[in-house]
């Protein structure tokens, strides 16, 4: 796994899977995913640097969880939900 | 004269609004991806003006195959010298999701000097939610016209009709922005026009909370599964009963004004017995569009997708394998094409190969007349549960089961990385679904189905009764050319402990499962065994069948590829004659060697 260049370190933030029902945080970056244009898509669907994310429901045995961000949901799974970093305060 | 482009992100009802300009009847759904080609119409009101609707993307920068040709056709269609004017279907409720791809296709809208203009869709929903939105400000900001509509109840459709086909607009100011600036003044717009607060993505989160809750949820989707297997048997019965009786008394009545003779056996048994073997599961097809598309746009479908990825992905497949495979259970064409909104390959190619076993509505009538021959109709628990469902329950069971097994094995052996293939789905917003183009879509599927499969089956029907008649004039089955063909082929299934008539009945079946029942009833001398199968049950239990042979026949047609449609699909849509070829070969021998071990099983237990 490779990362993309963001202001934000990887250490500050954690995975958007982290979040709890109801928990909003905002997009720090999302990590490129090798061999794959998963990154461009999910930041077609908006999930860009400073965007605010939430998450609605966290099915039970591992179910991809639903996330609202700009005014849309999505059903993400936890390996795609883990390469989504988001951090507490809005970035710069 | 000008053409118009439809163009949009997956979702936003582009297709919906196709249909009301052209009066067109393509498939529609709540459900993102399901427009999968350009689709071309004339408007109602000129028919000089052609409409195209373009595939839903999130951006021109594509993730998948049929992605990138949609985006290579609209930039075909904008490099082209035709005037046509780029219309964008913006999603009113969710305006950030479509404003990138709509700013990148403004910008190239104007560097190819083309009209641009924004339909503002969903707007019912904004009005009835009395959710504001500053439609003229959108306007400015975007430096477009912008044009409130609702594909659902026509509102603002004709003034934006007319906008299209006449209007003259400035365009686009976006010709020199970089694709930074594009980005971001899609997310400054979006921030600042979107409606306010989140009343619709909060409403929408209520009901997932409880139709995806750990335990409600499950208990929701058994109950809406269940419920969708209740209605394909109990609501079509009384459909089919109705088919069965017009077929049979049309042939009753030509039998009665007819002279006995070879044209009067042809009438009977070769035409009407044709007619009935494909006319009797129109209404089961139809039914199950019907509840599917109910699904669909209700949106549950999305959410038992989600549900259904986990369980899925222990056998390689994921949850957007879900929709293919629910499809399957109706027919394994539409099943083929919904897997196109698959952006994997690998994910794609492993759906056809389970879609080929889920236990298709042609396999139906074949189950019940073995069930018919093998299971004693009776019922347990109080007459709430009869010994021949459950036998139907427990071949879907079995199907299903074959196909996930073979899935998983297959997608060990491809030692890929499928399990790591990233899982995004947009939810679409609940709605109550509408009745008007979910019938179309039933009854289109239904009249597709008479066309196309109705006319091998019918072909089949006949050719087999020609077979079955010379050269004797149907005096003796045995001497036919149809028995010489079944004992030429008779060593095959003779392990199976079935004799040249079963054989011959599977051969012809190998055109469409349906023409099993016809070809047996046609061999047993029982006219209208599609109909009404309970004479041909009796003659076959007569005839010595034994209930190994019965129960390894079942197993055989559980697993075996008998469809020259599906195979002919899966060639073209996984651009591989070979793969192809290679699943109906591989299903042929998988299904007569665990039918030949199912009936040494079976003999030696019996016995």
């Amino acid at each position: 796994m490779t990362h993309v260049s963001h202001s934000v370190d990887a250490a500050d933030s954690r995975s958007l899977w982290s979040l709890s029902v109801d928990e909003r945080a905002y997009v720090a970056f999302v990590a490129d995913h090798d061999g794959d244009n998963i990154c461009q898509r999910l930041a077609d669907m908006g999930f860009l640097a400073g965007r605010s994310v939430t998450c609605l429901v966290t099915p039970g045995f591992g179910a991809p969880r639903v996330y609202a961000v700009g005014g849309s949901t999505y059903s993400i799974d936890k390996r795609t939900a883990q390469l989504i970093r988001v951090v507490n305060e809005r970035p710069a | 004269m000008r053409d118009i482009l439809l163009v949009g992100a997956p979702n936003s009802g582009k297709s919906a609004l196709f249909n009301r300009l052209t009066g067109l009847k393509h498939k529609v759904a709540n459900y993102p991806g399901i427009t999968i080609d350009v689709g071309k119409g004339h408007l109602v009101s000129d028919t000089n003006v052609s409409l195209w609707d373009f595939p839903g993307t999130y951006s021109l920068t594509a993730v998948s195959g049929e992605e990138q040709v949609a985006i290579d056709n609209l930039r075909c269609a904008l490099n082209d010298d035709r005037e046509a004017v780029i219309a964008m279907v913006l999603d009113a409720t969710r305006l950030e999701k479509g404003l990138t791809y709509c700013l990148q296709v403004a910008r190239e809208a104007a560097r190819s000097k083309k009209t641009f203009i924004v339909l503002l869709n969903m707007m019912d929903i904004i009005e009835n939610d009395d959710l504001e939105l500053d439609i003229a400000g959108l306007q400015a900001a975007l430096g477009v016209p912008v044009f409130p509509v609702s594909a659902r109840t026509g509102n603002g459709v004709n003034t934006a009709e007319q906008a299209m086909v006449s209007g003259e607009f400035d365009l686009p100011p976006w010709a020199e922005t970089p694709d930074v600036l594009i980005s971001g003044s899609a997310q400054q717009i979006g921030d600042r026009f979107s409606p306010k607060g989140d009343l619709l993505v909060r409403r929408q989160a209520r009901l997932d909370h409880w139709l995806l809750g750990t335990v409600s949820g499950g208990i929701a989707f058994v109950s809406i599964m269940t419920l969708f297997f209740q209605a394909i048997f109990t609501w079509a019965a009384p459909l089919m009963d109705g088919v069965e009786a017009v077929v049979l008394s049309m042939g009753g009545l030509v039998a009665s004004v007819m002279p006995s003779g070879m044209a009067a056996d042809f009438i009977n048994d070769a035409i009407f017995g044709g007619l009935g073997a494909f006319l009797v599961f129109v209404p089961l097809v139809f039914i199950l569009t019907l509840i599917i598309g109910a699904l669909e746009d209700s949106g549950y479908l999305a959410r038992a997708a989600l549900i259904c990825h986990r369980p899925l992905s222990y056998f390689g497949l994921s949850g957007k394998s879900f929709v293919p495979l629910l499809s399957g259970v109706a027919c394994a064409i539409p099943a083929i094409y919904a897997a196109r909104t698959m952006s994997s390959m690998q994910e794609r190619l492993l759906t056809y190969v389970a879609i080929p076993l889920m236990p298709c509505s042609a396999r139906l009538p074949v189950y019940a007349l073995l069930i018919a021959i093998l299971i004693p109709d009776g019922t347990f628990f109080g007459g709430l549960i009869g010994w021949q469902g459950l036998a139907m329950s427990a071949i879907y069971f079995f199907g299903i089961s074959t196909a996930l097994l073979v899935a998983a094995l297959v997608s060990r052996l491809g030692n890929d990385n499928r399990r790591g293939q990233p899982f995004i789905l947009e939810l679409p917003a609940y709605r109550v679904p509408i009745a008007r183009p979910i019938l179309r879509s039933a009854l289109n599927r239904a009249w597709h189905f008479v066309r196309k499969a109705g006319s091998v089956i019918f072909m089949v029907t006949i050719g087999v009764w020609i077979l079955g008649y010379f050269p004797n004039g149907g005096e003796d089955l045995a001497g036919s050319w149809l028995a010489s063909l079944g004992r030429f082929i008779e060593p095959v299934f003779e392990p199976l402990g079935l004799d040249w008539r079963y054989g011959v009945a599977i051969i012809a079946s190998f055109l469409a499962r349906e023409v099993f029942v016809g070809t047996l009833g046609t061999i047993f001398g029982i006219e209208n065994a599609d109909a009404d199968p309970a004479p041909l049950a009796d003659q076959i239990a007569a005839s010595g069948l034994s209930a190994a042979s019965g129960v390894a026949l079942v197993v055989f047609f559980t697993i075996a590829l008998q469809c020259v449609s599906t195979v002919a699909l899966l060639a073209r849509e996984a651009k591989s004659a070979r793969f192809a070829i290679t699943l109906m070969v591989g299903y042929f021998v998988l299904a007569w060697i665990v039918a030949w071990l199912v009936f040494v099983g079976s003999s030696a237990l019996l016995s």
